[in-house]
């Protein structure tokens, strides 16, 4: 679908992020109600002062207006939409926010999300398999043959890229070390003490063979937030405005059925990115700072290359080296450490660093960055976020 | 997860038909009245031309491997048990476009090759209770 032009009508003008750890007994409220005061606090505002809220509908903590409440003791009206919170809405909300803003039905929009999946997955209540062995095309043609969960899924669709287009090993492992390396310097990464080098990474043993558990996402509990608001209302504020200059999403035919999508080694960016760099009136090579929805290394890999950054085929060289790094590389990638080392708390926290990176006040910092863009992804669809330094 | 886990519910109407072929030692598929293409996954209306009458058919069995991972280390209770295992994508011979998710038997991961034929065979899922047995159509190599 695409979206009405928005270009510097949002700007994002508060960023922040719940505490990121294992499995901790907080609540996935609990976590949001953190990043939400934090973010609110970045942008010096008051709790009374927020009355929107874009929160996930389907996955994570739905922290509606009377969670906000109960959290701040507040009683203002409040603009909710369930069209936010993390994954593909953590690139769109914006959009949402856009429509709210010029209607005037809100000032100031937050989009949050948090999950506190390591604690469930420990008592089995949850986590991300759950949601796919509750779809019953998936829990009767597939699950019954041990296709699942989802690093299986990725192993076979990383199988076949190697096969058309001779991805090896070692370019997958170029992309987790980097994001590795990220972590080590970002104060929040759970893999902040964890290094990983490419030779490190290639005598780990196959978790599904091909893909090692370096190539998969951690699993987390944690949550971020930032605060929307106009332009001209932002720069008034505490921080240097930070504004929304693209927005893009796209569909797979085929859905959450990876099984069957005819392109099997392709993401639907391939509709999303184009959509979102023509809105913002860029090409790929404008781009300066980069975090993608990585829950897999080969999801970062297909991503590179369907939004446009390497021809098909060719993200394995792409990726190679140091190509992905902060300092010197051609296309700095998940600056944080990404969910594969900073933390899995899906897609919040790329916005957030993006914000950081184009303010100047990332860990690890890309030099005079002024265009970043967050790529999201489930599967069955992709999104895409275009920011921009305010001039 | 249920007790049952990983075992399909064989009585559940939109795959009832796969199951119960495969009990009988068939593997089938939807096939579109109307356009003649396969449907797969099953769906009210045929994904090509919409038209509402599809049947079940019986195929060839016969297919190649289109992608596969080896799951070397189970994770998931129900799964783990099975580990080492080989999970994979079949592409159809009556449609290539078609992809079963199956277990390959009778071949040692290391001398799977992308594209190698294949031919169905059925073998019951593995499972701890017997008295749960659940035939699926598996696939080993057609030499």
């Amino acid at each position: 679908m695409a979206f009405d032009p928005i270009a510097g009508q949002v700007a994002i003008a508060g960023v922040g992020e719940a505490d990121h750890s294992k499995a901790s007994g907080r609540s996935a409220r609990q976590i949001a109600a953190q990043a939400v005061e934090r973010a609110i606090a970045d942008a010096g505002l008051e709790p009374r002062e927020i009355d929107g809220l874009c929160f996930s509908g389907g996955m994570g903590e739905a922290f509606d207006a009377k969670a906000f409440h109960e959290c701040f003791g507040t009683s203002q009206p409040i603009f909710e939409s369930p069209r936010g919170g993390g994954m593909v809405w953590a690139a769109t909300a914006p959009a949402v926010a856009a429509r709210a803003l010029r209607a005037g039905e809100a000032r100031h929009i937050v989009n949050v999300f948090a999950v506190s999946w390591a604690t469930d997955r420990d008592r089995m209540t949850g986590g991300p398999g759950q949601f796919h062995a509750a779809e019953r095309f998936k829990r009767n043609l597939e699950v019954p043959f041990g296709w699942f969960p989802q690093p299986v899924y990725f192993a076979t669709i990383a199988r076949r890229h190697m096969h058309e287009y001779g991805t090896t090993p070692e370019q997958l492992g170029a992309i987790a070390v980097a994001c590795r390396r990220h972590a080590n310097l970002h104060p929040g990464a759970l893999m902040r003490e964890k290094t990983l080098t490419l030779e490190d990474y290639l005598a780990r043993p196959m978790l599904v063979d091909p893909l090692r558990v370096e190539d998969c996402c951690l699993i987390s509990d944690g949550g971020g937030a930032y605060v929307m608001t106009t332009p001209e209302r932002a720069r008034d504020l505490a921080r240097p405005a930070v504004l929304v200059e693209g927005v893009g999403e796209g569909h797979s035919a085929t859905g959450l059925y990876w099984s069957q999508q005819p392109d099997f080694t392709a993401t639907p960016q391939v509709f999303s990115a184009p959509a979102a760099f023509e809105m913002a009136g860029i090409r790929p090579a404008d781009v300066d700072v980069l975090t993608l929805y990585d829950p897999f290394t080969i999801v970062t890999l297909m991503q590179i290359e369907d939004m446009g950054f390497c021809a098909k085929g060719e993200g394995g060289p792409f990726v190679a080296g140091r190509a992905l790094h902060y300092d010197g590389g051609v296309l700095p990638t998940n600056t944080h450490g990404g969910l594969l080392s900073h933390a899995y708390v899906l897609g919040i926290s790329h916005v957030i660093e993006l914000v950081r990176q184009l303010r100047g006040q990332a860990a690890a910092q890309v030099g005079n960055a002024e265009i970043g863009v967050y790529g999201g992804y489930t599967g069955a669809m992709a999104s895409t976020l275009v920011l921009r330094r305010d001039r | 997860m249920s007790d049952d886990f990983p075992l399909p519910d064989t009585s559940w109407e939109p795959t009832r038909p796969f199951w119960e072929a495969a009990a009988r030692g068939e593997l089938a598929i939807p096939r579109c009245g109307s356009c003649g293409r396969l449907c797969w996954y099953p769906a009210e209306r045929c994904r090509a031309c919409d038209a509402e009458r599809l049947v079940w058919t019986a195929l060839s069995g016969r297919g190649t491997l289109f992608s596969w991972a080896v799951v070397e280390r189970g994770w998931v209770k129900g799964l783990r048990e099975r580990a080492p295992y080989v999970a994979a994508l079949v592409a159809l011979e009556e449609d290539a476009c078609v992809r079963l998710v199956s277990n390959l038997v009778g071949c040692e991961p290391a001398a799977l090759r992308m594209e190698m034929p294949l031919r169905v065979v059925f073998r019951p899922l593995p499972f701890p209770d017997p008295e749960r047995q659940v035939i699926a159509p598996m696939f080993a190599p057609a030499a």
